[in-house]
């Protein structure tokens, strides 16, 4: 993905309705919200419905008349509009029963269109090829995190590590995992962007 | 939260190990919300550790080394196919060398042979060459004439070929009295030619002195 300065004419392109910067800027932050709503909503339905919300705030606001004035402040804008969405979410939801977890959170969003599963297959492969890199203890450490979903205090005292190795383990899986995620995302906007 | 900091803290990773207390990470979020190079780290490592779990959920595929098929050095000599008729093969040459090529050995050792001879006096120092006729792959003798000498305690005989390549060197031990010795040249890879026969007398202080060099022109029959 380019990075796309967030300047006056950038909001001018996305108040007008421009195509192209709407899709870069639904698809940027959308990333950004389902990790902020994934931390606290436990259904991906709800987590997609409040994300569309919080778009569909954003979009109003950013055309209403008292738009924002600041562009380089979007960023910042749209985080306290999903805090605004999260916070009526919380209200509402307390009201209701709670929501059981969803357990087609992982299910490949059937609308993927061919440029988008080549990219999440690209990006499966680059991660295996990064896990593939890392030695026995450092997969089955990653392993009993991620996938286990194990207590982590545990897990490092079983493999006689501290949290900053494995932060640090992260860090660099993360860093040799970047270039492909870069491109692949850039593919997948552009795609998006063409259709 | 500024990036420097976010930096700092590895926000990142620590997000994304849900290490963050509930203020840092909403200090995060409001930053990487406005940081496209902290946005980038987090949705990277987010989908890192997405695809992991699909990665890591696949069953270990441990690669059992294929066996590699011992070279059938061995079994392919001893194949019936190859072993029978090479046996066989040897059990003729074995019995053929028993019963016939031994046997005529062993009557040729025991029979008496009439060979050229040739004689050399060691005493004598001279230009003279002796002549010999054998046949071809006939050997012949040589018959040396040693004076008696009783400081030498034992004699070197070295028999050079025409080509000047020693054939074979030997020493005996010097008798009492006069004597002839008879050296056999075998027929065996025999030379046309002069071969060279030198004498040396050994004491028994270890000094060796050169008796002389007797020169044998070898003429092979046809």
């Amino acid at each position: 993905m380019q990075f796309h300065t967030f300047n006056e004419a950038y909001l001018e392109r996305l108040c007008s309705g421009d195509f192209r910067t709407e899709s870069h800027f639904v698809a940027y932050f959308s990333e950004l919200i389902q990790l902020k709503l994934r931390s606290r909503v436990n259904s991906s339905h709800t987590v997609e419905d409040l994300r569309q919300e919080i778009f569909v705030r954003v979009f109003a606001a950013l055309r209403s008349e008292g738009r924002l004035r600041q562009p380089e402040r979007l960023g910042a804008f749209v985080n306290s509009v999903c805090n605004n969405v999260l916070l009526e979410h919380y209200r509402s939801s307390s009201r209701e029963s709670p929501m059981e977890d969803d357990a087609s959170a992982n299910v490949p969003d059937p609308s993927l269109d061919v440029v988008a599963i080549l990219s999440h297959k690209e990006m499966e492969q680059r991660v295996r090829q990064v896990l593939d890199e890392l030695s026995e203890r450092d997969r089955r450490l990653l392993r009993e995190i991620f996938l286990e979903e194990r207590d982590k205090d545990a897990v490092c005292r079983d493999f006689g590590v501290d949290r900053d190795y494995l932060r640090v383990l992260l860090h660099r899986a993360k860093q040799a995992f970047k270039a492909v995620y870069l491109k692949n995302i850039s593919a997948g906007i552009r795609s998006t962007a063409a259709s | 939260m500024d990036h420097s900091e976010s930096i700092r803290l590895m926000a990142a990773e620590k997000y994304l190990l849900g290490e963050l207390t509930p203020e840092l990470q909403e200090q995060f979020e409001e930053h990487f919300f406005d940081c496209q190079e902290c946005a980038l780290d987090v949705r990277a490592g987010a989908a890192l550790v997405e695809h992991s779990k699909v990665v890591l959920s696949e069953p270990v595929v441990v690669s059992k080394p294929v066996p590699v098929p011992a070279k059938p050095v061995r079994s392919a000599w001893f194949r019936p196919a190859f072993i029978v008729p090479v046996l066989a093969a040897l059990l003729v040459v074995v019995g053929y060398q028993n019963l016939v090529t031994y046997p005529q050995l062993k009557q040729a050792m025991n029979s008496p042979q009439i060979l050229p001879w040739a004689s050399i006096n060691v005493s004598t120092r001279g230009t003279n060459t002796t002549q010999i006729s054998p046949r071809a792959g006939e050997g012949f003798h040589l018959l040396v004439n040693i004076p008696p000498e009783s400081r030498y305690t034992s004699y070197t005989f070295n028999l050079s070929s025409p080509s000047g390549r020693l054939e074979w060197s030997r020493t005996v031990p010097a008798a009492a009295s006069d004597e002839a010795r008879s050296i056999y040249v075998p027929g065996a890879n025999q030379e046309q030619g002069t071969y060279t026969l030198a004498v040396r007398g050994n004491t028994a202080a270890g000094e060796s002195s050169d008796l002389g060099h007797y020169s044998i022109e070898v003429q092979i029959q046809k």
